[in-house]
């Protein structure tokens, strides 16, 4: 098969993705199995890619929440085609708690960092909105995880982000789990005091950051 | 002889010449029940949060304790999507009562129900015989009452993810419920204001630029603020408005709106926004942040500088935290009322 065809099927994947066309994108996936396309690479180059360039439209103030979660629906109707056809899952880059702090039900952003740390290649165990501090600490336990993200809208609720780095320290966890924080009246002087390692203004930030927390983990344990 | 503080608002926001701005808290998402108010006077949340009585005398509390200018009235924004069916968590003392459950998954699956008869159930009279209460016992203080907008509002009512693309997808079926929840929000304003309320303050958080943009900003949130604004004004009220958010990609919907203050967060560099737009009477934006850090000093220094810029109105910028302090709070107000 030619490079240049194959590219095609991606780019219109992607395309697909980044005109929020539900439908088309689920008629890409399966024209892209059809013609025996490699799924992970469809997702990959296909899907993700869309979301990335979402992501992007979404910082440069060209696309808003509405539109990202169009995106995101197309992007998941196509991984419904495509994910039956993989043969091993991917590699995870790792692996993310994420939720909203208790007190908080304001779940739109956490739900868009969620998306893309899902298309970004984490494996994101996600505990919803009004989380109790201490869960995320026990989630993360169980589930071995790297990252915990927290997100929260209300300056109310921004004490019970300290309390999870807190609860954190005081376990045994603290050097294999990366905190990091975002949210409205987050600031990254608010993620530095309260002794988080990582602060996203936005969910396409969010997953760059994790990125390079866990590249520097990486780097850091070798 | 100066003149009483509810004169005193209602002159700026008629854009008439004042002594000194007023410092306010409105109540609502911006409320001021903070812990050590009810502590101290053992009048608490969640108990104010249902009776007309109890949610006066907290109001009363909260006046008298943190010397703002005002009585703030209700202390959350789950009064509406109680009355429209969603189901509520009413917190604690010190965590505002928030939607449980919104009651539809999708627009086109809203049942439209009677407003004026939505009117006699949840907490919708107790808080008008809140508003009368302190209408009698505070006639020199302005009673402002709270509305949850009607971008959150409709939020509240449905899922809020799903709402948000059926902004854009079903946007007959999304223009329905933002009007059905925009009448009922009139209705329950008028009801404030017949009981005694002096004005209403509608805060809109789900309604920022970063989140609907610059488009569905203009199409959804000034549609139906301003008919919301519209509806009161009939009734004879001023309309203060809080944005949340940067506020950059809707900046310049803001002359748009109807109302007779704006009041932003505190990111909003408010002296620019009145030198770009004469126009607005500005309201805001000391940080909630910094008054929870408590540092007296520079709460009344960053306050101090907010009414040197000429900032009508004098506030808190967001959401004040249950833990911030009465001393953070009073120098505040405080400074304001030295000048």
């Amino acid at each position: 098969m030619a490079d240049k065809e194959q590219a095609e099927y991606f780019k219109e994947l992607s395309d697909a993705v980044l005109d929020m066309d539900e439908e088309r994108t689920v008629t890409a996936a399966q024209d892209a199995l059809d013609n025996s396309i490699d799924p992970y690479e469809a997702i990959q180059n296909g899907l993700s890619d869309g979301m990335a360039r979402a992501g992007q439209l979404f910082e440069d103030e060209e696309y808003f929440i509405p539109e990202l979660l169009m995106c995101s629906d197309a992007m998941y109707a196509g991984l419904d085609v495509l994910k039956p056809h993989l043969k091993a899952t991917g590699e995870s880059r790792g692996t993310v708690v994420i939720g909203v702090i208790e007190g908080d039900t304001h779940d739109i952003g956490k739900n868009m960092v969620r998306i893309m740390f899902e298309t970004g290649g984490f494996h994101v165990i996600d505990l919803g909105r009004d989380v109790p501090p201490q869960r995320f600490v026990d989630t993360a336990r169980e589930s071995k995880a790297d990252i915990i993200a927290l997100s929260t809208l209300m300056t109310t609720t921004m004490d019970g982000m300290g309390t999870v780095v807190k609860l954190l320290n005081e376990s045994d966890l603290r050097a294999g789990v990366k905190v990091m924080v975002g949210g409205g009246p987050i600031s990254p002087g608010f993620a530095k005091r309260i002794g988080a390692d990582g602060y996203a203004v936005n969910a396409a930030e969010a997953v760059k950051v994790a990125r390079e927390l866990v590249a520097r983990d990486a780097v850091g344990a070798a | 002889m100066s003149i009483s503080p509810k004169q005193r608002l209602l002159d700026t926001l008629a854009k008439k010449r004042v002594d000194r701005p007023p410092v306010i808290c409105t109540g609502g998402m911006m409320n001021a029940a903070i812990v050590e108010v009810m502590t101290t006077t053992g009048h608490t949340l969640p108990e104010a949060h249902f009776q007309a009585d109890r949610m006066a005398t907290l109001a009363g509390d909260i006046h008298d304790g943190t010397g703002f200018e005002n009585l703030g009235i209700p202390f959350c924004m789950t009064v509406e999507a109680e009355v429209l069916g969603s189901e509520i968590d009413f917190g604690s003392l010190a965590c505002e009562p928030k939607i449980g459950r919104e009651l539809f998954g999708s627009v086109k699956e809203v049942r439209f129900r009677d407003v004026n008869t939505m009117l006699d159930s949840g907490r919708i009279r107790e808080v008008a015989g809140a508003a009368g209460l302190l209408a009698r016992t505070h006639p020199d203080q302005p009673v402002i009452g709270s509305l949850t907008g009607p971008v959150s509002t409709a939020a509240s009512l449905v899922s809020p993810m799903q709402f948000l693309k059926e902004l854009r997808k079903e946007r007959e079926a999304a223009h329905r419920v933002m009007d059905y929840v925009s009448t009922f929000l009139v209705a329950f304003a008028r009801a404030l204001v017949d009981s005694g309320a002096t004005a209403i303050c509608i805060g809109d958080p789900t309604a920022t630029g970063e989140i609907l943009g610059p488009r569905m900003f203009d199409e959804y949130a000034v549609t139906y603020l301003n008919k919301i604004i519209d509806g009161i004004h009939s009734a004879g009220v001023p309309v203060l408005v809080h944005i949340c958010g940067e506020m950059k990609a809707v900046k310049p919907s803001l002359p748009l709106l109807h109302s007779d203050a704006i009041s932003t967060d505190a990111f909003v560099n408010l002296k620019l926004l009145k030198e770009e737009y004469p126009q607005i009477t500005t309201m805001g934006n000391l940080s909630t942040i910094l008054l929870e850090s408590g540092d007296p000093e520079k709460v009344a220094r960053r306050t101090e500088t907010l009414v040197r810029e000429g900032i009508d109105i004098i506030s808190p910028a967001c959401g004040l935290s249950t833990s911030t302090s009465l001393e953070a709070i009073r120098a505040m107000t405080g400074v304001v009322k030295e000048r």
